[in-house]
């Protein structure tokens, strides 16, 4: 079963996303802060990481930065899923080197295609 | 000593001359042309004198004893130092030696402040020219000494005025910097107030639309029918409110100028079939007919997702706005530099007194409307900005009852600050 990390702070939030991402075959596992969730990664790292980017302590653009530090995790989708949804912020995130963007408020048709696009359910 | 011969004594100073000197010009007699040029020294308004090799003052004029202060005895009885200020004294007979030995017309000391001395010891500004004059007796000097106080006087006068006027500038220059670095900060604060804002709402509501729509899914359990329904209310509501916010974002970003235009070259006919393509289920619930009479299949240059939001506004104004059973439909007109575009309903129209504000924020058409009152009374600003944003203008021709056409035209050459 392909496994996927979601780093976010609220906990309605991550029950959404592993509710549907669950429905859909994949096992999920939370981080609530940016140190949680390397700490998660460098133990066993996840086929797929949905991140916010506002998170106490290191935020989602720090933690990227580690991510992309460790040659071994170099490679590894990091798709951003965030409330950062000003003109500009789509770009912004890319150029730091997210490998996806979803807005919230987030339809569950797109978050499952966007999870579908860089992982086949099994 | 004075040469006799040239000493023009003005005629009430005749006593206070020199014996010999008097009674010398008093032994010659003036001839006509003599009396012509002592006249016109005298009327001179600069001091002129006439010095010799060894500096003595041999030739004075009215002027020169006004400016000095001497009478023209007593300059006659000076060297030309005499009338130098102190300090200067030293070097000015060598100036002179130097003068002699190579007299020609030009001023004295050019480009130096020059100043004389009066008698009374008080300093004067002054310029002088210079110019050799070969007698029998040897070389001389002709000095015309011109008094530059009135002159300098003005001159710092301007001078005082000019340093206030730039003092002033200054301050009112550091003001206007206070001011505008004031505004950019307000600016500054409101980005990133509308971002934190825009952050705020919608992290909340991205969990009530995403549990709503899980549960309408019904894959965690099946919902009887006013169940569903019920979760439908709570689902459009929220959309409606995230709308509302971009709106609102939308707006904001627009009159702070900062919505940018992402320009590019795009085939307009397609753009049109996809919007038309997104509206068709409203208009289907309403049994509304939709039709695209369009004609125009040449590319645009312009903001494609911004063309389709103009577009999307419209339409989705015309089949809010349109009974069930009537009809919707877009035509197009090409125009000498641009493409004209209307959006035509048999909607309940727009009264006169109406077409103007509709394009204000947050107006909406009160009583005309009953029970279609959903929007967020930002769509035709916005729209309408986005218009002028590409250079273009947007008008609405409508009767009451009849229908409504909303006409906005676009510039094939692209928005006018590209």
């Amino acid at each position: 079963m392909q496994r996927i990390l979601i780093v976010e702070d609220k906990a309605n939030s991550r029950e959404l996303l592993r509710t549907v991402l669950e429905q859909q075959g994949y096992a999920v596992e939370e981080a609530q802060d940016g140190e949680q969730a390397l700490v998660k990664i460098r133990e066993r790292a996840p086929d797929l990481v949905l991140m916010d980017l506002h998170l106490p302590g290191l935020n989602g653009y720090d933690v990227l930065k580690e991510i992309r530090g460790n040659p071994q995790l170099a490679s590894m989708p990091v798709v951003a899923v965030t409330a950062n949804a000003m003109p500009g912020d789509h770009e912004r995130v890319l150029a730091a080197g997210f490998t996806g963007y979803i807005s919230k408020p987030v339809a569950l048709s797109m978050l499952r295609e966007e999870v579908n696009r860089w992982l086949r359910p099994k | 000593m004075p040469d006799p011969k040239l000493v023009f004594p003005k005629p009430a100073a005749i006593p206070e001359k020199g014996a010999n000197a008097s009674l010398e010009s008093k032994s010659i007699p003036e001839t006509i042309a003599e009396k012509r040029f002592r006249n016109l020294l005298e009327a001179a308004p600069d001091a002129i004198l006439e010095v010799d090799s060894s500096g003595r003052i041999m030739l004075a004029n009215e002027s020169a004893e006004k400016i000095f202060g001497y009478t023209r005895e007593e300059l006659y009885s000076l060297t030309v130092e005499d009338l130098v200020p102190a300090a200067m004294r030293s070097g000015h007979s060598r100036h002179r030696d130097s003068y002699v030995s190579s007299p020609q017309v030009r001023p004295m000391g050019s480009g130096l402040d020059l100043q004389a001395q009066r008698k009374d010891g008080s300093l004067i500004p002054v310029e002088i020219s210079l110019s050799p004059n070969r007698v029998d007796e040897g070389l001389r000097v002709i000095a015309v000494v011109r008094d530059i106080s009135a002159r300098k006087q003005i001159e710092q006068r301007l001078r005082a005025i000019q340093e206030q006027f730039n003092a002033e500038l200054a301050t009112k220059n550091e003001l206007l910097e206070a001011r505008n670095r004031d505004v950019e900060q307000a600016n500054r604060l409101k980005s990133e107030f509308l971002a934190s804002m825009s952050h705020e709402l919608r992290t909340p509501l991205h969990t009530i639309i995403g549990f709503t729509e899980l549960m309408a899914e019904e894959v965690e359990g099946t919902l009887n029918d006013k169940q569903k329904r019920f979760l439908g209310h709570v689902l459009q509501d929220s959309r409606h409110l995230l709308q509302l916010i971009n709106e609102i974002l939308d707006i904001s970003k627009i009159e702070a100028g900062k919505l940018e235009l992402n320009v590019g070259t795009f085939d307009f006919a397609t753009c049109l079939d996809e919007v038309m393509a997104g509206i068709h289920q409203q208009a289907a619930a309403k049994q509304i007919h939709l039709e695209n009479k369009t004609t125009f299949r040449d590319p645009v240059y312009a903001d494609r997702l911004r063309i389709k939001e103009i577009l999307y506004n419209l339409l989705s104004n015309a089949v809010k706005f349109t009974p069930n059973g009537g009809s919707v439909w877009v035509e197009s007109r090409t125009l000498d530099h641009g493409l004209e575009i209307s959006v035509c309903d048999t909607g309940m129209g727009i009264a006169e007194s109406d077409q103007e504000s509709i394009f204000d924020k947050f107006y909406q058409v009160g009583s005309t409307t009953k029970g279609t009152r959903e929007g967020t009374g930002l769509g035709l600003p916005i729209t309408k900005k986005l218009v002028e944003l590409h250079g273009g203008k947007i008008h609405v021709a409508s009767k009451p009852g009849q229908g409504s056409r909303f006409t906005f035209t676009l510039p094939l050459l692209g928005p006018p600050s590209l």
